[in-house]
Formats: structure tokens, sequence, C-alpha cells
């Protein structure tokens, strides 16, 4: 399946940030907060961690690279959404440097590192009948078409 | 041993009482890592999380295979409620034995007082676009907390219980 992100996810991510899930392989999760999200394409997601973030989810990828996350704040309810997919942890490079330089711009975040997610599934999350429903397996335009039906709003990004 | 404080306490209530929307996040017993939010929180005891069994998939599946959850608020993040409560769940569904414990929790008082949640506290702040039509609860999530640590920003991963 490919994983389609609509404008208004894109806008729902990059305006609250994200809380990020990791599992050892044994299966004990870790969360930590994306507070600088970037949306990258369709399907990649880039978040800026400062050290002590980094510090708890570097060691569970570097044996389980699998991540989970939701939208922070008020999107954990208004963007029903889970997104889930494979994470890397980048500390150089072009786009740790363009995703590090922006995040301290907005939010004076010191990246330490970059937590690069490419996304794999899309789930929505919202409760009834449709929560767990898979949405990777839409077009882009059956996507948005089901999103328009459902909900329009879109936030103002967060200082 | 973990006792909550009172702010953690008035935290981990329904939104509609002061409380949060939380994060739920569990995984599979080979490492894959699910995360859902969830409105109908409350504690027991003081190192216990309930959360109501409404319209959980995965995350069901997962506790039923692997007890190991961390829980933490999803909304508000700006009045201190920067917290992560790891630790052990089970999903106490209808049916389970009366006398059924976990870490001190009794299957019966649970479901007695937590069994009903949309009726004792329904969904009123819920926006009417998210909100569900019907309600039906088939148990309560008891977390047995073992620790909890900061994802406040400068300090993620710091151990507070």
């Amino acid at each position: 399946m490919q994983v389609h992100l609509t404008g208004r996810m894109k806008a729902w991510i990059e305006a609250m940030g994200c809380h990020l899930c990791v599992a050892t392989p044994e299966g004990v999760p870790s969360v930590v907060l994306g507070r600088y999200a970037e949306v990258r394409g369709d399907d990649e997601v880039a978040f800026a961690l400062a050290a002590d973030e980094v510090g708890v989810i570097a060691p569970v990828i570097a044996e389980n690279p699998r991540v989970a996350f939701g939208v922070s704040r008020q999107g954990g309810i208004r963007a029903a959404y889970q997104f889930k997919g494979a994470g890397e942890i980048l500390r150089s490079g072009d786009l740790f440097d363009a995703v590090a330089a922006q995040a301290k711009e907005e939010k004076g975040i010191d990246a330490a590192a970059v937590l690069h997610v490419r996304l794999t599934e899309l789930y929505c999350t919202k409760p009834g009948y449709e929560a767990g429903q898979r949405l990777d397996g839409m077009t882009p335009d059956e996507l948005n078409t089901w999103e328009r039906q459902r909900w329009k709003d879109v936030p103002r990004k967060r200082d | 041993m973990v006792k909550f404080t009172k702010e953690m306490k008035e935290a981990l209530r329904v939104p509609g009482k002061g409380g949060s929307l939380i994060y739920l996040c569990t995984s599979s017993r080979d490492g894959k890592p699910n995360i859902a939010a969830m409105r109908f929180v409350a504690t027991h005891m003081d190192d216990k999380i309930l959360i109501a069994d409404m319209f959980l998939l995965k995350t069901k599946a997962n506790i039923k295979e692997n007890p190991n959850v961390a829980v933490t608020i999803c909304h508000p993040l700006d009045e201190g409620r920067w917290w992560v409560f790891r630790g052990k769940a089970v999903d106490m569904e209808y049916g389970f034995p009366r006398d059924f414990d976990w870490y001190g929790a009794n299957a019966t008082d649970i479901l007695n007082e937590w069994g009903n949640w949309n009726k004792a506290e329904p969904p009123d702040e819920v926006p009417p676009d998210i909100v569900f039509p019907k309600a039906v609860q088939r148990g309560v999530v008891v977390v047995h907390v073992e620790e909890v640590y900061s994802i406040k920003p400068g300090h993620t991963g710091e151990k507070i219980l």
C-alpha cells in the first residue's frame, strides 16, 4: 500500500507536531514529542528532535525502526488518524541541515537529530464504526473526497 | 512503587471534567507500535489508570499478546502535564471471573463502577463531527503503572516516579 497524505493531514501534522511511539523488539513502547514536524512529500515526515528526545528513541530505533505517530494537542481528536512507517535517525546531511535550521527558526529547537519517517500505513481513528479503517489503499482523489465529506478544518500553525 | 500526584490524578480524568485526552501506546509482541487517542480515562487506587474499551481494535489485540503499554497526555500539553506512564495493562472485559485481580485491582469493582462509562460521563465536550453515535462498552483497560518519565522539552526521559 502507498500512503498519500492529504493537504489537511499535512497541515495538522505541521501545526501541532506529533506524539511519536516506538517499541523495542520485545514490545516495550516509548513515546516522545515531535514538536517540530515537516512534511517532505506525500509519504514522508521529518521531525526535529532535541538531544533529550532523541536520547530516548535512538537506541530503540537502532534495533527496531518501526514508528507510529498521532497528531498532538487538539489534533488527537480533530485529526483522527494514525500514521505508521519506518524511521531513520539522521544526525547530518542535507535533510538534517534543512529541518534543523527550520526547527530552530520556527520553534527555537536545537535539533540533535532528525527522525525521518517513510510512511507505509495510514488509519482512521475516529471513534465508532470507522475506527481502525485503513486508508492507505485509497487513491489521492478518493482519500481527499473521503476526508472532505467528514472534515474541512485546518489549524493555524503554532508559534 | 508509583504513587500518583494530585496533579496527575486531576489530569487523568475525562476532558469534560478538567482532565485530558490521552494517547495509549501499545505494541505487538514483536515490536510493532500503535498509538491511539482515548477520551474515557480515570485513575484507580494510587497507581492504576483506567481506560474504557469501546472501540479498541489493534490496541486490544496488542494488550492480549503483550501487556506493556505507555500512556501520555495528548491534550492539553501546556499545563505541565508532561508525563509518560509506563506499565502493564489488561482489558477487563465482561465475563472475566469476578475475583480476577490485576495488581490489586478487582474485576468486579472495576466493572461495577466503570462498566457503563458513557452514561456516567457522557462525551458532551466532544465535537459533533467526531462524537460516536452509540457507545458500546466491552470492558475497561486497567494499566498498572510501574514508572513515570518526563516528556517536558529539555527533560525528556527523566524518571519522575
